[in-house]
């Protein structure tokens, strides 16, 4: 690569991590309550009509859970605190996010190790090719290549 | 109580089921045809084959005429018309009633595999007595012995009531207020089905011991039409689900749509990795595989869908058919594996990968991120399952999780489809790419300013925007170059089409990730005259319009949204169904959608309504996507044709 490549390069890595800083600033956590009321409520399914979130659905159950979302967001709750009052209340699968413990934290692990462990074997794969490619010609070879080079 | 017509009824019964029953019984003599065949390798029996596959073929499309037949003129004495249609239900969807419930569903089933199966009997009639071609038409045909079996017995859907009724009671609302309803489920049975035909050829393979190439030339464009079906119908899905179930998303993780996913996945992984196989003899276990479990996991998404054992929005028809889907899963499963076993020691590849930095490279990085994709999307989905399994807790699996896991996956896969047409075959030096991936790259970092200063923000979302663009910019100069080399023949061919339709993904991504990231909402309660703003979209309520249509009460609220016109989003209450069905309006354009829905209609002696406003920025562009894609899979297709012929004579079939 040619030196001005080098330079281009670094001015394209120069912009895109100012690109980034910029978006990671422009982007503020869920600081109101509306916005914990709504990311709360996107996560929540709605009991009666399976697999859809409480924001979404248009069943009177769902209304319901809005308007206690925000009840309890205003009353200052933290967002665990409401959640584990929507699973007492409804069942633990009104929760979208499954648990991280017990056997249920496996949906989280399981693809991690799964990832891990392919990822390895291609890498493990890649070693075993590249030996592999290295192999010294027979004798064989060599006399096929010496009676092709030389006319008899 | 009149009872009209029951005379040309109870024809219409009798020749519907006779229609299945010929189907079934040319399936079976297929099977038994091909069999003897194959023992006495006698070219007489091959060639009866065919007429079987015909014979199969003429009863399904007898029965789906019976069917049709009895849907327009509202015969009410077929249990399905009763149950399915009413009088009032308009044209096309009085037609498009066979896909709208169970046991008219499996019928379709049966009609697209009749025609794949016929249209391979007819395109490879002249070498039908080719052990591969034979083993491949049987397995095939033992897959419609299968679905013909379930028709005849379990899911017959010419049952007969003794007393017609004088009206029917009419599918789900839902499925009768969109036209795209229409469409829809034939595209995702075109591509689910077809993915029959590669299966079968990989069977054949495996049986034979032809485990060359051959095959995979010969089912190449097969798979491409499943693969580009199956991507065509997700998509209809998706933006009917838009248009019609009014809470302004098109992909909500339900368990249906992951049924008709996790094959996609396993299909795209393999319509990459079989390039590498073509071009390189390698990775022959690994394409069979993806082939097999593709089509397996079409079985096993029928079974999620039709067996009850999942809560889903989309479960029109469940069914007690689950066990007998499930014990065909196993099937399939456990003569995959015992295949692939059998033959493991004839699967090893000649070649070997060089290097990581290749084209070979990419291609596997792009399977394993496929595959880890289709895995996290199985597991998500029967996890649930799997736990009330164990110790009987209730869980949910949703979006939350679909997110997180499936996201980083998803940047990965643009940066690969980035990278990788800057690679060559074999083994590429670092300086190369360096090169080639400059002025892609920089077209990238031009896209995420771009985006920042039209008010783009966040790491993830501005990440996968920037990759976007540096996929379109590697793309197009892929396709630059090609044309300036080849002419316009550069954008045809598998490399060509398949660099247009990355650019569609990219699109698509686009669409995807401002729709989900940058989306802004209102609800307002407004009196006539009303406005209302949402992300700088003024709306006007204008009146609201309380009509009958037929039997139906439509309410309609009208809406001026400004620089747009009047929108009309509408509830309307069914009297065969309990709950009134909201529909939306959408104000689209290709830089946002205005997406308008009726919450609440007014009460006696008042005038306020509710109306949900919800800004999502480039929507449009999910569908233009959609399109791009397919139409680069159509260039892909259509010289790949001619190139087949060739490859044909090299292999000797």
């Amino acid at each position: 690569m040619k030196r001005r490549h080098w330079i281009s390069w670094f001015c394209l890595a120069l912009v895109s991590s100012l690109a980034l800083v910029v978006a990671a600033i422009a982007d503020d956590p869920p600081a109101t309550d509306g916005e914990r009321a709504y990311e709360i409520k996107a996560t929540t399914l709605c009991p009666v009509c399976d697999g859809q979130n409480v924001l979404e659905s248009n069943a009177p159950v769902a209304a319901a859970i809005r308007a206690q979302v925000d009840d309890l967001v205003s009353e200052g709750r933290s967002d665990a605190e409401i959640r584990a009052w929507m699973a007492r209340q409804y069942g633990k699968d009104v929760n979208a996010n499954p648990p991280r413990t017990g056997i249920a934290s496996l949906v989280w692990i399981v693809p991690v190790f799964v990832a891990v462990v392919s990822a390895a074997f291609l890498v493990f794969a890649f070693r075993k090719w590249r030996v592999g490619r290295g192999a010294e010609p027979s004798d064989d070879d060599l006399k096929i290549v010496s009676s092709l080079r030389e006319p008899t | 109580m009149l009872v009209r017509g029951t005379g040309s009824c109870v024809v219409i019964a009798l020749v519907g089921t006779l229609g299945v029953a010929v189907g079934f019984v040319g399936a079976i003599g297929g099977v038994m045809t091909l069999v003897s065949a194959i023992a006495s390798k006698s070219e007489q029996h091959h060639r009866r084959a065919l007429t079987w596959v015909f014979v199969m073929a003429g009863g399904c499309v007898l029965a789906v005429a019976a069917m049709e037949i009895a849907l327009l003129r509202d015969d009410f004495s077929l249990q399905y018309v009763a149950a399915n249609s009413t009088r009032a239900t308009p044209l096309l969807y009085k037609i498009a009633t066979l896909w709208g419930a169970l046991e008219g569903s499996l019928l379709l089933w049966a009609f697209v595999l009749s025609l794949y199966v016929t249209a391979v009997a007819i395109s490879f009639r002249r070498r039908i007595e080719d052990r591969l071609v034979a083993w491949a038409l049987l397995t095939m045909l033992l897959v419609c012995v299968f679905f013909f079996g379930i028709l005849v017995g379990p899911a017959d859907p010419f049952g007969t009531l003794a007393i017609a009724p004088i009206d029917g009671d009419g599918l789900n609302p839902l499925l009768r207020n969109h036209p795209l309803m229409a469409i829809h489920p034939v595209m995702l049975y075109l591509g689910y089905v077809g993915f029959t035909v590669p299966f079968g050829f990989a069977v054949a393979a495996l049986v034979t011991g032809r485990l060359g190439e051959g095959w995979l030339v010969l089912t190449r464009i097969w798979t491409l039409i499943a693969w580009v079906s199956l991507t065509v119908g997700i998509l209809l899905g998706a933006w009917w689900s838009y248009e019609v179930l009014g809470w302004g998303g098109y992909w909500a993780w339900d368990p249906v749509e992951n049924a008709s996913f996790l094959p996609w996945l396993t299909g795209t992984a393999f319509v990459h990795s079989v390039i590498v196989q073509e071009r390189r003899g390698m990775l022959r276990v690994w394409n069979l595989s993806l082939l097999l479990v593709t089509f397996a996991l079409t079985i096993f998404g029928t079974f999620l869908t039709r067996s009850g054992v999942i809560d889903s929005v989309h479960e029109f028809s469940a069914s007690s058919l689950g066990p007998l889907l499930l014990a065909f899963f196993a099937l399939i499963l456990v003569v995959s594996v015992a295949l692939v076993g059998w033959r493991g020691d004839q699967l090893r590849s000649p070649g070997s990968i060089d290097s990581p930095l290749s084209r070979e490279g990419a291609f596997l990085a792009n399977n394993l991120l496929f595959t880890l994709f289709a895995f996290i999307v199985l597991l998500g989905t029967v996890f649930p399952l799997i736990v009330e399994a164990i110790n009987g807790d209730q869980l949910a699996v949703g979006r939350p999780y679909f997110d997180r896991m499936l996201l980083p996956i998803g940047v990965a896969l643009l940066l690969v489809m980035g990278v990788a047409p800057t690679l060559t075959w074999r083994s590429t030096a670092g300086s190369v790419v360096g090169t080639r991936a400059l002025v892609p790259a920089a077209i990238g970092a031009a896209t995420m300013v771009l985006a920042l200063l039209l008010g783009a923000e966040g790491i993830g979302p501005v990440i996968g925007i920037g990759l976007g663009g540096f996929v379109i910019g590697s793309s197009a100069r892929h396709l630059v170059l090609a044309v300036v080399r080849n002419g316009w023949r550069g954008i045809t061919g598998r490399s060509g089409g398949g660099m247009v339709a990355h650019i569609g993904v990219s699109l698509l991504a686009f669409g995807f990730i401002a729709s989900t990231s940058f989306s802004e909402e209102g609800e307002f309660q407004l009196r006539p005259g009303d406005r209302g703003s949402v992300a700088g979209h003024q709306i006007m309520f204008v009146d609201i319009v309380d009509e009958m249509d037929g039997p139906n009460r439509v309410v309609r609220a009208r809406i001026n949204v400004e620089g747009r016109g009047i929108y009309s989003p509408t509830i309307t209450q069914y009297p065969t169904f309990g709950r009134p069905i909201a529909t939306p309006s959408v104000a689209t354009s290709f830089i946002d959608d205005v997406y308008l829905t009726l919450v609440a209609i007014p009460e006696e002696d008042s005038d306020l309504v509710v109306i949900r406003v919800l800004v999502e920025p480039l929507v449009a562009w999910l569908w233009v996507g959609g399109l791009v894609i397919a139409g680069g899979t159509l260039l892909a297709i259509v010289p790949g044709r001619r190139h087949a012929r060739a490859d044909l004579e090299e292999v000797g079939l």
